[in-house]
C-alpha cells in the first residue's frame, strides 16, 4: 500500500469538495428559480439577495389537475405557494361566504394563501389545481423571514392583507344596507314601526281617567280594548272636541261613548305601505297593530310613517340649531343616531363616521350650551367649553358619556371664586341637560360642573405642568383623558394657549413621555399563543374581548405619545398617527396598515353597538370573536397584530423594558 | 498530460490515487445500495444531466454534472449538486475528488435522465478512467419511458424540447445549461411519477423495470 493512505486531513478536503459542489448546485438551482421570479411582481422589484434566498429555500412541487393543494383540513399552513405554471382555483370552505368571491382562479406568478401563512393558521379556502400545476413552495418560516428582510415583499403582503380589510368593510356595508333598507322602506313590517305595547283602557273606563292618563303620558290618542286586549275603539284628541266638549258629554261617562268604534287594525306582518294606504283611504291618522290572535301590540301614526323617510343631515342640523328646548334636542339626538346608522349603511368608513357623529354631537352640545346661556350670562368674560377623551379626539361611537370642562380668565376687578361659582352653576345645568339629551353623566365626574375641572387658564397650565413633572399613576391616567382636549364653545384661543403650553412641556420632558409609554404598554392586544385570541382577560365577561380596552385604546395611547413627542396639535388618533409618522419618517404604507387596523376595530365597535345594542341602552364594546365570521376574525387578528407592531415600536423608541 | 493519465488509469483501481480518495472510494464500493421497493414518495431520485464537449461518449470530454433530486414529490433546493470539472483544475486529484463527491451524493440510488446511452456513457467512461469504477446505476430513462407512459402526448422517442412543449413547460430561449436541463427533467419526472402511480407502478423497482422494458421494446420494434 502506498504512503498516500494517511487519511485525516485528506478526508476533510473531500468533504469540503462535496459541500462546495452542493453549494454550487443550490446556487444554480436558485438562479433558475430567480429567472422565473424576475418575470413576476412583486419579485421583480425585490433585491437580488432576497430572490436568491427565495430560490435557495423554495421547493418545486407538481400538482396534477384535480388535486387539492391545501385546504382548511390540512392544518396550519406550512408553505407560501407561488404558481409557476398551470391554474389553481380558490374556493371557500363551508357555506358562509367570507370574501367577495366564492371562486377565484389563480395563474402563473400568483401566490396563496398569504393571509393564512402570515397568520400561521389553517387556510380558509380550498385550493385545487384545475390544470396540471407546478408551484414553488417556500416554507412558512422562510416566508416570514423574507417578509422581515425584504421591504418590497413586505409591502406586497401588507397590501394584500389590506385588500382583505377592504373586502370585509364592503361586506359590513352590505349587512348594514340590508338592515337599513329593511328599516327604511315602506316594505318593512308594522311590527317594527311606531309605538310598541301602547297604553290601552277598557271600554268602561271613565273619560276623565283616560284623559288624565293621556295628559300625564303625553300621548294624543288612547286605544280601547276588551279584556282580551282586542281593540274595540280608539279615542283621539279630535274626538275630545267633537264628541265630548261639543256633545256635552260628562267626564264621568265611559270612554266607549266617545270613542270611534271598530278602529282600523292591521296585523303585524302588514307593511308600512299598507298602513299608509289605509290612512289615505280612510282619512285616519292612526292604525292599530294586532298580533295573529287579534290582540293589540302597537299603534302606528302618520308621524311614524313620515319618520321612515330618510333623515337628512341638513335637516337635522337645522333642527338642532333652532331647537327651542332640551325636549326638542332629544328627538334630534335620536335622529343623529339614525342618520349615523344610515351613513354606516352607505359605506362610510369608521374614520369619517366617528368624526361625523362627533360633529353632530358637537352641534347638539353647543345648542344645549346656548340654551343654558340664556339663563347664565358671561358677557365680557373669556371662557371656553372643553371636550375631553373620545369627544376631544373626535372619535365618538354611538355610546359615549360626557367628558367636559371649562377654562376661563378672570377679568380685572372681578373676583375669581365668585366667577367660578357662576361657571359651576351654569355647568351643572348644562351637564344635566346633556344627560337628558342622551349623553350620560360621566361616572368619573369628569365634567365642567366639577370644581376640579372648571379652572382658569393659568390653573389649567399649572395642572398640566404638574402632571408632566410628576408622572405618578394618577397623573398619567389624567393625561390620557385631559391631554385630548378640544374647544367646543367659546373662545378657542384659550385652548390653543393650553395646547402650546402642553406640547412645549411634554416634548421637553422625556421622563414623562417614557412614563406614558410604560403605561401604554401595560395592556397588550389579546393575541393568543395557541388560540387566535385571548378571551379571558375580563373575568366578568368570559369569552369576550373588550375592543376598546384591548383594541382601539392601544392605538389611541400610542398616537397620543407620538403626538406629544413630535408636537402634533391634532387630537384625533388617526391624524395624530399620520402626522407623527411623517415627522418620524415612517413609511406611509406601514402607517396605513396600522390605520387600517384601528379603523377596522372602530368599525367593529360601531357595528356591535348598533346591530347588537338595544335601543335606549348604552352599547358596550364586548365582542365574542367566535361569533365573527372567518374573515372578520382574520382581519381582527391582523388588526391586533398592527396594535402589537406599534407597541413594539413604542417600546423600542422609549426603551421600555 | 490528460491523455497519458487516461492511458495509465485504464482498467482496475488506478494505483496512484491519493490516499483519502482511495479509502473513500473503497467505503463507497462497500456501501449497500438503498432498497428500491419503497413507494416513490419515500424514494430519493437523482435527476442527472451532463455538460460535454460533444455528443460522443467515447471521444468527447465530460465537463460538468448537474444533479437535482426529487424526494417526497418535491424538487428540493438543498439537495442538488453541480460538478464543474474545468473550474476545479486537475491538481492533486481534483477531478477524481469531484467525481467521487458525485458518487457519494448519488449513493447508488436510482438515477433519472434523458437518454441513458448518452448521459450514462459519459459518466461510465469518466468513472472507469478516473476511479476505476464500473458505473452501472439503476437508470430511469425518460426518453423511453415518457412515450410509454404518456402515449396521449407522444408515442415515439422525441427530442426533449418536444416533450417540454407537449407538457406546456417553458422551453426557454437559447441554449440551456445542464442544471436548467436537470430541473426541467425533474419536473417531467414529477409528472411521470403521478402517472406511474395511477398505473400501479408505485415503487422505484417497478419503475426501473418499466424503463428497461420500454427501451427494450422500442429498440426491437
Amino acid at each position: 500500500m502506498s504512503e498516500n493512505m494517511s487519511g485525516g486531513p485528506g478526508d476533510e478536503s473531500l468533504a469540503a469538495i462535496g459541500a462546495e459542489l452542493r453549494d454550487d448546485g443550490r446556487r444554480r438551482m436558485a438562479g433558475n428559480t430567480q429567472a422565473f421570479l424576475k418575470k413576476h411582481a412583486p419579485f421583480n422589484k425585490m433585491s437580488a439577495a432576497a430572490l436568491q434566498t427565495f430560490g435557495e429555500k423554495a421547493q418545486i412541487v407538481f400538482y396534477p389537475a384535480g388535486s387539492e393543494i391545501i385546504g382548511p383540513d390540512a392544518g396550519i399552513v406550512r408553505f407560501f405557494y407561488l404558481i409557476e405554471s398551470g391554474k389553481v382555483q380558490a374556493r371557500q370552505a363551508g357555506e358562509v361566504t367570507v370574501t367577495e368571491y366564492s371562486i377565484l382562479s389563480l395563474g402563473a406568478g400568483e401566490s396563496f394563501p398569504i393571509g393564512a401563512v402570515t397568520a400561521g393558521r389553517p387556510s380558509t379556502n380550498i385550493y385545487t389545481a384545475v390544470e396540471d400545476t407546478f408551484c414553488y413552495q417556500l416554507p412558512a418560516e422562510d416566508y416570514l423571514a423574507l417578509m422581515a428582510s425584504s421591504p418590497e415583499f413586505n409591502l406586497f403582503c401588507t397590501q394584500y392583507i389590506a385588500s382583505l380589510l377592504d373586502q370585509s368593510r364592503r361586506q359590513l356595508q352590505q349587512q348594514f344596507a340590508q338592515k337599513a333598507s329593511e328599516q327604511q322602506t315602506l316594505n318593512s313590517p308594522l311590527e317594527g314601526i311606531g309605538a310598541r305595547n301602547p297604553l290601552s283602557v277598557t271600554p268602561d273606563t271613565p273619560l276623565r281617567e283616560a284623559l288624565e292618563t293621556m295628559s300625564r303620558v303625553g300621548i294624543g290618542s288612547m286605544v280601547v280594548t276588551d279584556t282580551e286586549k282586542k281593540p274595540v275603539g280608539i279615542f283621539t284628541r279630535s274626538d275630545l272636541l267633537d264628541r265630548v266638549v261639543l256633545a256635552d258629554l260628562p267626564l264621568s261617562a265611559p270612554i266607549s261613548q266617545a270613542m270611534s268604534a271598530t278602529p282600523l287594525t292591521l296585523e303585524e306582518h302588514a307593511t308600512a305601505y299598507d298602513a299608509m294606504l289605509a290612512m289615505a283611504t280612510h282619512g285616519i291618522r292612526h292604525v292599530l297593530v294586532t298580533n295573529h290572535a287579534g290582540a293589540l301590540t302597537g299603534v302606528v301614526s302618520e308621524r311614524d310613517l313620515f319618520a321612515l323617510q330618510r333623515i337628512g343631515l341638513r335637516q337635522i342640523r337645522q333642527t338642532i340649531e333652532s331647537a327651542p328646548n332640551v325636549e326638542a334636542l332629544k328627538q334630534s339626538a335620536a335622529d343623529v343616531r339614525q342618520l349615523s346608522f344610515n351613513m354606516l349603511a352607505q359605506g362610510i368608513g369608521s374614520e369619517q363616521l366617528t368624526q361625523f357623529i362627533s360633529a353632530l354631537n358637537d352641534a347638539l352640545t353647543r345648542r344645549v350650551i346656548q340654551l343654558n346661556l340664556e339663563r347664565h350670562s358671561f358677557e365680557g368674560i373669556d371662557w371656553a367649553w372643553l371636550a375631553f377623551g373620545s369627544e376631544g379626539r373626535d372619535e365618538q361611537t354611538f355610546s359615549t358619556d360626557q367628558d367636559n370642562g371649562i377654562v376661563f380668565t378672570v377679568p380685572e376687578g372681578m373676583e375669581k371664586d365668585a366667577l367660578k361659582q357662576r361657571f359651576l352653576a351654569f355647568a351643572l345645568d348644562t351637564n344635566k341637560d346633556l344627560d337628558a339629551v342622551g349623553f350620560p353623566l360621566c361616572k368619573g365626574n369628569i365634567m365642567a360642573s366639577n370644581p376640579q375641572w372648571c379652572m382658569t387658564l393659568e390653573e389649567w397650565k399649572g395642572q398640566f405642568s404638574k402632571w408632566i413633572r410628576t408622572p405618578e399613576p394618577k397623573a398619567l391616567l389624567n393625561a390620557t383623558i385631559f391631554f385630548d382636549f378640544r374647544p367646543l364653545f367659546g373662545k378657542s384661543e384659550l385652548a390653543d394657549s393650553m395646547r402650546r403650553h402642553l406640547l412645549s412641556q411634554a416634548s421637553a420632558t422625556p421622563v414623562f413621555l417614557q412614563a406614558m409609554a410604560r403605561n401604554a404598554l401595560e395592556v397588550g392586544p389579546p393575541l393568543g399563543k395557541i388560540r387566535d385570541f385571548v378571551t379571558d382577560l375580563e373575568p366578568e365577561h368570559p369569552g369576550k374581548i373588550d375592543l376598546k380596552k384591548y383594541g382601539s385604546r392601544i392605538f389611541v395611547d400610542v398616537a397620543r405619545i407620538y403626538a406629544l413627542a413630535t408636537g402634533v396639535h391634532n387630537t384625533n388618533s388617526i391624524q395624530r398617527l399620520r402626522l407623527a409618522s411623517q415627522r418620524l419618517s415612517t413609511k406611509p404604507e406601514e402607517i396605513n396598515a396600522v390605520l387600517d387596523g384601528l379603523n377596522f376595530i372602530q368599525l367593529l365597535r360601531l357595528q356591535h353597538q348598533y346591530l347588537e345594542g338595544e335601543p335606549g341602552r348604552q352599547g358596550d364594546n364586548l365582542i365574542d370573536p367566535e361569533k365573527l365570521n372567518e374573515l372578520d376574525r382574520r382581519i381582527l387578528k391582523e388588526s391586533f397584530r398592527q396594535a402589537r407592531k406599534i407597541q413594539s415600536r413604542l417600546k423600542l423608541d422609549y426603551q421600555v423594558q | 498530460m490528460f491523455g497519458i493519465k487516461k492511458f495509465l488509469f485504464k482498467g482496475g483501481t488506478p494505483e496512484n490515487l491519493p490516499g483519502d480518495v482511495r479509502s473513500a472510494l473503497e467505503a463507497w464500493r462497500e456501501s449497500a445500495a438503498p432498497a428500491l421497493d419503497g413507494l416513490h414518495f419515500h424514494t430519493r431520485y437523482r435527476v442527472i444531466d451532463v455538460a460535454t464537449t460533444g455528443t460522443d461518449p467515447e471521444n468527447d470530454q465530460l465537463q460538468g454534472i448537474a444533479t437535482s433530486s426529487v424526494f417526497q414529490a418535491s424538487i428540493v433546493p438543498g439537495d442538488t449538486l453541480y460538478v464543474d470539472f474545468p473550474a476545479g483544475g486537475e491538481e492533486g486529484g481534483a477531478i477524481e475528488r469531484r467525481l467521487l463527491a458525485f458518487l457519494q451524493l448519488v449513493d447508488k440510488g436510482p438515477l433519472v435522465t434523458y437518454h441513458v446511452p448518452y448521459v450514462g456513457g459519459f459518466l461510465q467512461r469518466a468513472c472507469k478512467e478516473r476511479l476505476g469504477v464500473d458505473f452501472q446505476p439503476s437508470w430511469i430513462d425518460l426518453a423511453w419511458l415518457l412515450p410509454s407512459m404518456f402515449p396521449d402526448k407522444g408515442n415515439k422517442v422525441m427530442p426533449l424540447d418536444h416533450w417540454l412543449e407537449a407538457f406546456g413547460l417553458d422551453v426557454g430561449s437559447g441554449r440551456r445549461n445542464a442544471m436548467e436541463n436537470s430541473l426541467l427533467l425533474a419536473r417531467l419526472f414529477q409528472m411521470l411519477l403521478v402517472r406511474a402511480n395511477g398505473k400501479g407502478i408505485d415503487t422505484a423497482a417497478k419503475l426501473i423495470g418499466e424503463s428497461r422494458a420500454s427501451s427494450f421494446l422500442r429498440r426491437i420494434h
